[in-house]
């Protein structure tokens, strides 16, 4: 007995596969949208690049963006041979590109007129039944033919692609298109992923989510990735920083929040039990999965603080509701953590207490910079979690 | 009162009090009336201040900008090797040259604005680490149109306006004058926050926060730009 897995044609891509059900079924296409500014190209040529050497499909790629040489020299940074493929014909190129350029075109086609891109991609599909094209990029489509001829062309290519058992491939930058385009692009495809990125000021970290696919419901899972020169894409494990003044109860909080939280710390015979190494603890919420550690609030620790600070995607600062006077050491643990750069929300922690200052007093007595969120929380109480990590977690994935 | 910084032009920083800080201004005019020197001028400053700035350059490569501005006697060497000036360089690009990147020094291809936009994030995370504010140049936007369809090129100005602007930064987009159409220069003028027109004789500001419209005439000299 076949299972459905087995049907199914790998992507390559690390954790994609596992949220496709096993790949992409054979004669479907599947869209990257990339925000400006993320890594995409790297998916297109990673699914190919890995498929020749594993499946020996017939590939090729058809650019308008790049020279079929730069596409080369990309493969090789990434530590993929395409020099031996193009040499044994397992792939080629449609070169768009160099014609626009005044350079004479490389590859098995080229095309002078992006309008007669048709026949010539049709021609390309039919010769690698099987196998797996690569189209970049739709952004440039778009504005040298128009939106209509785009789509056309689109929906008459993944026509042919699936009498031909191909594989569509299609590279699209979401530079800033009308919405209502952007539907009728993601509508017209089987699956659709978006790379999008984790900023505060700066883009701090790459995502990638399915948002849509044709034949397996998605989980809204984001993944985090990086992008290594050799490897291609690789998944990385987020990290949650959760810090904050002395007492404040950020080690309950953060069992709070990750139940399995491991104490590496060594009691301390004073007056309170304080943490002295790390909470290291690990959260899947609402299909996000990270590593949360949480740091000793104590001033002898400080040097711990700037390289957790600089892994992590978020941060919770916790502090003690009922000691104002502890709020000028939390603002100065934010600047040392160099939080500034990531989404972060402030807990005010010990809501629970008769005297506790509400969210509103303690943003005027911490006399912020900026506008961080203040969520009330009794971590003792278990009150209040779900609101802070549904807080964070929209800061982070703001797309 | 609006925080200004100094272009490195003293007569247009006497007339206007300097750029607005944490904008973008378009420089714009026919070919040779001083639009790159005016970006030679302002990473002049950089230099002298201590700022990083971010370059991007499409008609010349690092080496030739160095040339050039030694040619007025301003040197960036020292800046360059203390890796306080990013580039990226589509005019190598373009002409097929692959040379080795790092994070200072990078390389992209004018009809790739996919990969300028990838490369100018990696080095804004650099930046942005260091310090809350720097300098930014586009020089020229000009090559980017002649390459692209021209309606992609005002989205990817917007988003490296935006891009620019949100990690701290102060910047200038050069572009010859007619080289769109006019619809699209009116997109790339709505584009920037403050528009210069120079003219060979005439320097105008067009748009800047606060000011009226200022025009003052200047000259190129072996000192540069003189605004009188």
């Amino acid at each position: 007995m076949v299972t459905d897995a087995e049907c199914k044609r790998k992507t390559y891509i690390p954790m994609l596969d596992e949220l496709l059900g096993g790949g992409m079924p054979a004669g479907t296409s599947i869209l990257f949208t990339a925000m400006p500014g993320v890594t995409s190209e790297v998916f297109g040529y990673q699914i190919i690049a890995e498929r020749m050497r594993n499946e020996t499909d017939v590939c090729f790629i058809y650019t308008n963006t790049r020279t079929p040489v730069e596409i080369e020299h990309v493969f090789q940074r990434y530590g993929w041979d395409l020099r031996s493929f193009l040499d044994s014909d397992q792939a080629f190129f449609i070169d768009s590109i160099s014609p626009m350029m005044g350079m004479p075109a490389i590859g098995k086609y080229s095309i002078d007129d992006f309008r007669e891109s048709e026949k010539t991609i049709t021609n390309a599909i039919s010769d690698i039944a099987g196998g797996v094209a690569v189209i970049e990029d739709i952004s440039t489509l778009l504005d040298s033919i128009g939106v209509d001829p785009t789509f056309d062309l689109i929906e008459r290519l993944n026509k042919e692609a699936r009498s031909n058992d191909v594989n569509m491939i299609y590279m699209f930058t979401r530079w800033n298109y009308e919405k209502v385009m952007l539907d009728r692009l993601s509508d017209i495809v089987d699956c659709e992923i978006k790379l999008f990125s984790v900023e505060e000021k700066v883009i701090y970290r790459q995502v990638f989510a399915i948002t849509k696919s044709n034949w397996i419901k998605t989980s809204g899972a984001k993944i985090f990735f990086e992008v290594l020169e050799p490897g291609g894409v690789r998944i990385f494990i987020p990290k949650l920083l959760v810090t904050g003044p002395y007492n404040a109860g950020k080690t309950t909080f953060t069992k709070a929040i990750a139940p399995d939280t491991v104490s590496v710390e060594r009691q301390t015979f004073e007056l309170f039990p304080t943490t002295v190494g790390l909470d290291i603890g690990h959260i899947d919420y609402k299909g996000f999965s990270a590593d949360v550690f949480g740091t000793p609030g104590q001033e002898r620790f400080d040097l711990l603080l700037e390289p957790l600070g600089r892994e992590a995607i978020g941060t919770f600062i916790v502090i003690d509701s009922t000691k104002p006077e502890t709020f000028v050491r939390a603002k100065e643990m934010i600047r040392m953590c160099r939080t500034e750069a990531i989404p972060k929300v402030i807990i005010a922690n010990k809501q629970d207490l008769p005297n506790a200052l509400s969210p509103d007093e303690i943003k005027k007595r911490m006399a912020l910079w900026e506008d961080v969120p203040i969520v009330p929380v009794s971590a003792a109480n278990r009150q209040g979690l779900d609101e802070a990590l549904d807080i964070l977690f929209s800061l982070i994935y703001r797309i | 009162m609006i925080p200004k910084i100094r272009s490195g032009i003293a007569g247009f920083d006497n007339l206007t009090g300097g750029l607005p800080e944490n904008t973008m201004t378009l420089v714009y005019g026919p070919p040779k009336t001083g639009k790159s020197i005016f970006c030679y001028q302002f990473l002049r400053q950089s230099v002298e201040e201590g700022d990083l700035c971010t370059y991007l350059m499409t008609d010349y490569s690092l080496s030739q900008l160095e040339q050039q501005m030694m040619a007025f006697n301003w040197f960036i060497h020292d800046y360059i090797s203390n890796k306080r000036l990013y580039v990226i360089d589509t005019a190598s690009g373009s002409v097929g040259a692959i040379q080795k990147e790092t994070r200072n020094m990078m390389v992209s291809f004018p009809q790739n604005p996919t990969d300028i936009a990838s490369k100018l994030i990696q080095q804004l995370q650099s930046v942005y680490q260091q310090a809350q504010r720097f300098r930014s140049i586009l020089d020229s936007s000009t090559t980017l149109f002649a390459f692209n369809s021209p309606i992609l090129i005002i989205r990817v100005l917007k988003s490296y306006t935006m891009r620019i602007k949100m990690a701290g930064g102060t910047g200038l987009i050069t572009y010859t004058e007619g080289s769109v159409e006019p619809q699209i220069e009116t997109m790339l003028k709505a584009t920037v926050d403050n528009i210069i027109h120079l003219d060979g004789e005439e320097l105008t500001i067009e748009a800047m926060a606060g000011l009226k419209h200022e025009k003052a005439s200047y000259r190129i000299s072996d000192e540069g730009i003189v605004v009188q």
